[in-house]
């Protein structure tokens, strides 16, 4: 029986499109409005009733069990609280800072609108439990996201970048509709619980057509979360969007990707019964171990920051497959998966920053290379002493919350018995911090080529920088509050 | 389970050629109108899966979502024709390889 308290559990998703429908209707009685911080504050509200709703429900416990909506087409567990609350706080985060970035730019409504339509599809796929929903909210999440890329419209960079994160969208996502279409033909169900049951006999009796629809579904959540083989959009896209939209694509995205990679994979296929037609685990390290050297390696040789800080993405997309490398049912699996869902909390918030501080540089228009932020520091010493613990808390140093996040991931990859894939990771980590503390000394040390300057201090992006700032900080205490909730959601989840 | 006079499989093997003329026509066109096509060609090779396996296995499921995938399908190219026009717009061409202003 489902009872009405169990409707509550879909809030969050509810406050997205509740403030969505809002700005629809502002739009429409008032059409190309003069009230732009009306716009900018509905979002952000929207957004942090979204927040605050999945984190009061995933402390108070309420659905830790799980609790399935829809005929099970839906769950809402411990896993979706953690996402939603991800989504709310950079949608928070970026609804904020576009308050000043789009300033003087139109079809403002439109700008917000998209982004809250896409944090509802981004939910959506948090609570998915059948193959139909996961795909229809991942395209929910898509369509937006590819409409915002290019909504500097008459910009070059953006409309080409949103051209190819489309045309390898469209692709990736058709793979994805086959994949499915092919893991139906093996076992007869959609919904996650019902494909596992029947993994075991189509493994064996359809071994081909079940393991290369794993794999299709595989390359599909690639895409989503830019890692090998489909990670080619994500530099062309992150650098020719207006620099929030990069924020939000390269942070909730990433992580919405995730959070279906982490279901599906978990859920439907078990390794114990589909282990005889595809071995995803080692899937998984292989692309982990891929993604996270070729996203270093690039960033390492970028002048561009934005282009950097892309590639970098790329990289930490490579960290979080940890999480589905190392489910090889050794050692503390719960910590292996949960330590994923950590990485993607606190890289939620210092991600979303840093590319909130490369908005602020496209604001004063200083540049996009490294040695355009030279000497920022003495200009805006706030918004650089943010940037610089984005810098080091990506890298992994413990002035922010990516120190434990990278740390978890270690421990838990070592408890599982594949201490390599740690091993690469800290090699990696290593080897971005010379690209990070590149920002962080062309922002302090160096001098500028020419004398310049920053007239206007934007508030509202300010904010959302140091907002970030601080929470990346007070995650370095505060992920013990969290840890707890996201390793008992990922032992329930196995 | 048979459907009819023709075996399972072959409906296995038709999909999968539409599927594969879909891949050579993004790998080899540069009009992002066919690109377009051939993304619509894909989907409607799931499709062909979807509903000749609801048959195969007797329940609804795999049709009610072939219905889904059409509408997403139409959806997207809503999406895909609107970059498109820009694309037009900025660069004169519906040419996917003329976009290179940025590193590829």
């Amino acid at each position: 029986m489902e009872h009405v308290s169990n409707w509550l559990l879909l809030a969050p998703a509810g406050a997205f499109v509740v403030s969505a429908m809002l700005l629809f209707v502002i739009d429409s009685f008032d059409p190309e409005s003069k009230h732009d911080t009306l716009l900018a504050a509905v979002t952000t509200a929207g957004a942090a009733v979204a927040m605050v709703i999945s984190a009061a429900l995933l402390l108070s416990g309420t659905a830790d069990s799980g609790v399935e909506l829809f005929g099970g087409q839906l769950v809402v567990d411990g896993m979706s609280l953690v996402f939603t609350f991800i989504f709310g706080s950079v949608t928070a985060l970026v609804g904020l800072a576009s308050a000043d970035y789009i300033e003087d730019l139109p079809h403002k409504a439109e700008y917000y609108l998209l982004i809250l339509l896409a944090a509802t599809g981004m939910s959506l796929m948090a609570s998915a439990n059948s193959l139909a929903v996961v795909f229809v909210a991942l395209e929910l999440a898509s369509l937006p996201s590819y409409a915002l890329v290019a909504y500097l419209k008459t910009n070059r960079g953006s409309v080409e970048a949103a051209l190819k994160y489309f045309l390898v969208g469209a692709l990736s996502s058709s793979i994805l509709a086959y994949g499915i279409s092919l893991i139906y033909a093996a076992t007869g169900s959609l919904l996650l619980p019902d494909v596992a049951a029947a993994a075991g006999e189509a493994s064996e009796l359809y071994t081909g057509v079940f393991g290369i629809g794993i794999l299709m579904v595989l390359g599909g959540f690639a895409f989503k979360t830019a890692s090998v083989p489909f990670h080619f959009w994500a530099p062309e896209a992150y650098e020719g969007a207006p620099a929030p939209v990069s924020a939000f694509l390269s942070s909730a995205s990433k992580a919405a990707g995730f959070v279906v990679a982490f279901r599906v994979f978990v859920v439907a296929f078990p390794i114990d019964s589909v282990a005889g037609s595809v071995d995803w685990v080692l899937a998984f390290q292989v692309l982990a171990v891929l993604t996270m050297t070729l996203g270093n390696f690039a960033a390492a040789t970028q002048e561009n920051v934005k282009r950097m800080l892309a590639y970098s993405s790329i990289g930490h997309a490579g960290y979080v497959l940890i999480a589905l490398a190392a489910l090889t049912g050794l050692g503390d699996q719960g910590l292996v998966l949960g330590s994923g869902m950590l990485h993607l909390l606190v890289y939620g918030f210092m991600n979303t920053g840093a590319f909130l501080f490369v908005a602020l540089a496209e604001y004063w228009n200083v540049g996009r290379t490294f040695r355009d932020y030279n000497g920022l520091g003495k200009e805006a010493p706030v918004a650089c002493v943010a940037m610089t613990v984005f810098m080091f808390s990506l890298a992994g140093l413990p002035v922010g919350g990516g120190f434990l996040s990278k740390y978890f991931l270690i421990v838990g990859s070592v408890g599982a018995g594949v201490w390599w894939l740690g091993a690469v990771l800290a090699v990696n980590s290593a080897l971005s911090l010379f690209y990070y503390s590149r920002v962080v000394k062309a922002m302090w040390i160096d001098e500028p080529d020419e004398p310049r300057e920053i007239e206007r201090y934007p508030t509202a992006l300010y904010v959302a920088i140091v907002a970030a700032a601080v929470v990346t900080v007070a995650l370095l205490p505060g992920i013990l509050v969290f840890d707890s909730a996201a390793f008992d959601a990922a032992a329930a989840l196995l | 389970m048979v459907l009819g006079a023709v075996p399972a499989e072959y409906y296995l093997v038709l999909s999968a050629a539409v599927f594969c003329v879909g891949i050579f026509g993004i790998l080899t066109r540069e009009n992002a109108l066919i690109f377009l096509m051939s993304v619509e060609l894909m989907l409607n090779a799931a499709n062909i899966n979807l509903i000749a396996f609801a048959f195969y296995w007797g329940n609804l499921t795999g049709q009610v979502f072939g219905l889904f995938v059409m509408a997403l399908a139409a959806a997207e190219v809503a999406i895909g024709i609107g970059i498109i026009l820009v694309l037009y717009r900025n660069f004169d061409s519906v040419d996917v390889t003329e976009a290179t202003t940025l590193k590829w």
